[in-house]
């Protein structure tokens, strides 16, 4: 399989977060995900598993406290998935 | 320029809205603590049903009896850490006495339960080692795991199959090893991991298996070791830690290993060497608690009994019911504003329950929690179920009580 795409990725977590958007908060790459999306910080982790699933990949807790937009979780994945 | 504390102003602000509705259920002030089983505010006399003391001893005669006679024999506090001061024979004994009831040669005390999975899973895991974390884990072992430079994973919650694939994601871990990090029975939910399986795939996988089994040691297994002894597994698990302040009715914790090797880590484990050790009394009410635990068939049946009794009555009565029977019963809520309300109406009944809110909580969801004691009746029980009953017919009066508190809070 080949690595998916930057924007293959954004639109992944996109669908991924609404559930956790009950507000239907506009999502841009710029978009805090705690602090914008309000999203707590278990629900990050639970997202954080789920994109772990679909790539096949692991994002360690350490990585995802430096993680704090949209745009940096697209970033984690897309170095994860190319390794 | 923002201010010091301009960060918390979100929380202030959710703080606010509970207060608009009622009083602050993270900052219940008793007037008096009578039993193991009630409480005093003012003049009312409230039934504590979230206590977290399973075995209901913070009022056993032995226990206090031991408790004082350490004050009178060594006096009221240790002044310093066991690496700095020295280890009392308290401590010694205490530990020598929980690595006699799980069969292993190795027990640690802390100082709090906190404090020991902060420092067991920091003293474990090194640079090169990798955590796979249940994904339900309490707080003290994320900020155990926070305190070491070890990469930390979580896995699905009680899904040995979850663990299993995620430490195949890893494979081979270069220069370390894989610790794994569950709990017994969960603080929330009350539900109760299948260690058996857990035990299975982490050796299969050359794993170690650390267990917290706060809640379950005392309540479950034929002599009170927890859910690993309840399963048949004990002499399996790598490392067990527990506290004191929930069944031993006191404050402290303990980590035991089957791995002898495990004292090296009072050498290296900071939440160990940098802050004081355990009271004499602490300890050694803690230390007449395992022998009742050890002996208390009856105190289990008991707590087993009231746990059947309140998952049916509150079941019979329609409530989201969170786990099957246990010690913890929580009852899922619609939203954080109805359960602070609930929780304040059952307050102002005479019956305290835990309201516990996201993010606290797993799948975010609100509340309204119950720890039972063997202490407690089978009238209390009814007591509670019968307050819930009521709580439930009385939910428009609820409702409206609350919305009209908003409005008058405008």
């Amino acid at each position: 399989m080949s690595a998916p795409t930057d924007s293959d990725i954004y639109d992944k977590i996109c669908e991924l977060l609404k559930p956790y958007n009950p507000k239907n908060l506009p999502i841009e790459r710029s978009s805090g995900i705690m602090s914008d999306l309000e999203v707590d910080s278990v629900a990050v982790f639970d997202l954080i598993m789920e994109l772990e699933d679909h790539y096949d990949i692991s994002i360690p807790m350490e990585m995802v406290s430096d993680i704090k937009t949209v745009g940096e979780l697209v970033n984690a994945v897309k170095g994860l998935t190319a390794e | 320029m923002t201010a010091l504390f301009d960060k918390y102003a979100p929380l202030q602000a959710r703080i606010d809205m509970m207060m608009k509705i009622g009083s602050d259920a993270l900052g219940v002030k008793f007037d008096d603590i009578i039993s193991a089983t009630r409480g005093r505010i003012g003049n009312r006399e409230i039934l504590l049903a979230g206590t977290n003391n399973y075995l209901g001893l913070t009022f056993d005669e032995d226990c206090r009896a031991a408790a004082k006679k350490a004050i009178d024999d060594h006096g009221t506090g240790t002044t310093g850490s066991r690496v700095a001061n020295g280890t009392y024979s308290e401590h010694t004994d205490l530990e020598e006495a929980l690595a006699d009831h799980f069969g292993m040669p190795s027990c640690i005390v802390f100082t709090t339960g906190y404090q020991t999975n902060l420092a067991a899973i920091s003293g474990l895991a090194g640079d090169k080692d990798v955590i796979f974390m249940d994904a339900d884990a309490h707080a003290c072992i994320i900020d155990g795991s926070r305190l070491t430079n070890a990469s930390t994973i979580r896995f699905r919650h009680n899904n040995p199959e979850d663990l299993d694939k995620r430490l195949r994601r890893q494979g081979e871990i270069e220069g370390g090893n894989a610790l794994v990090v569950i709990e017994g029975m969960y603080s929330m939910f009350g539900d109760i991991a299948p260690v058996d399986e857990f035990v299975d795939v982490t050796h299969r996988h050359g794993g170690y298996l650390f267990i917290d089994e706060a809640h379950s040691y005392g309540t479950f297994g034929p002599t009170g070791c927890g859910i690993a002894e309840e399963q048949g597994v004990l002499d399996k698990v790598d490392f067990i830690s527990g506290t004191f302040s929930k069944s031993l009715a006191s404050v402290g914790g303990f980590c035991a290993s089957k791995h002898p090797e495990f004292e090296i880590t009072r050498k290296v484990m900071r939440p160990y060497m940098f802050t004081a050790s355990a009271t004499p009394s602490n300890i050694s009410a803690a230390r007449v608690a395992v022998e009742k635990i050890k002996s208390g068939g009856h105190l289990r049946d008991n707590l087993k009994a009231r746990a059947q009794q309140l998952h049916a009555g509150l079941s019979a009565l329609d409530f989201d019911l969170c786990a099957e029977p246990s010690p913890v019963i929580a009852a899922r809520r619609p939203n954080e504003g109805v359960a602070a309300m609930e929780w304040n109406w059952l307050m102002e009944n005479g019956v305290y329950v835990n309201l516990a809110v996201p993010p606290g909580t797993p799948q975010s969801s609100s509340l309204l929690r119950i720890s039972l004691s063997a202490a407690h009746t089978e009238q209390d029980v009814q007591t509670i179920i019968d307050t819930f009953a009521k709580m439930k017919a009385s939910q428009g009066e609820i409702m409206s009580g609350m919305m009209s508190k908003l409005q008058a809070a405008e």
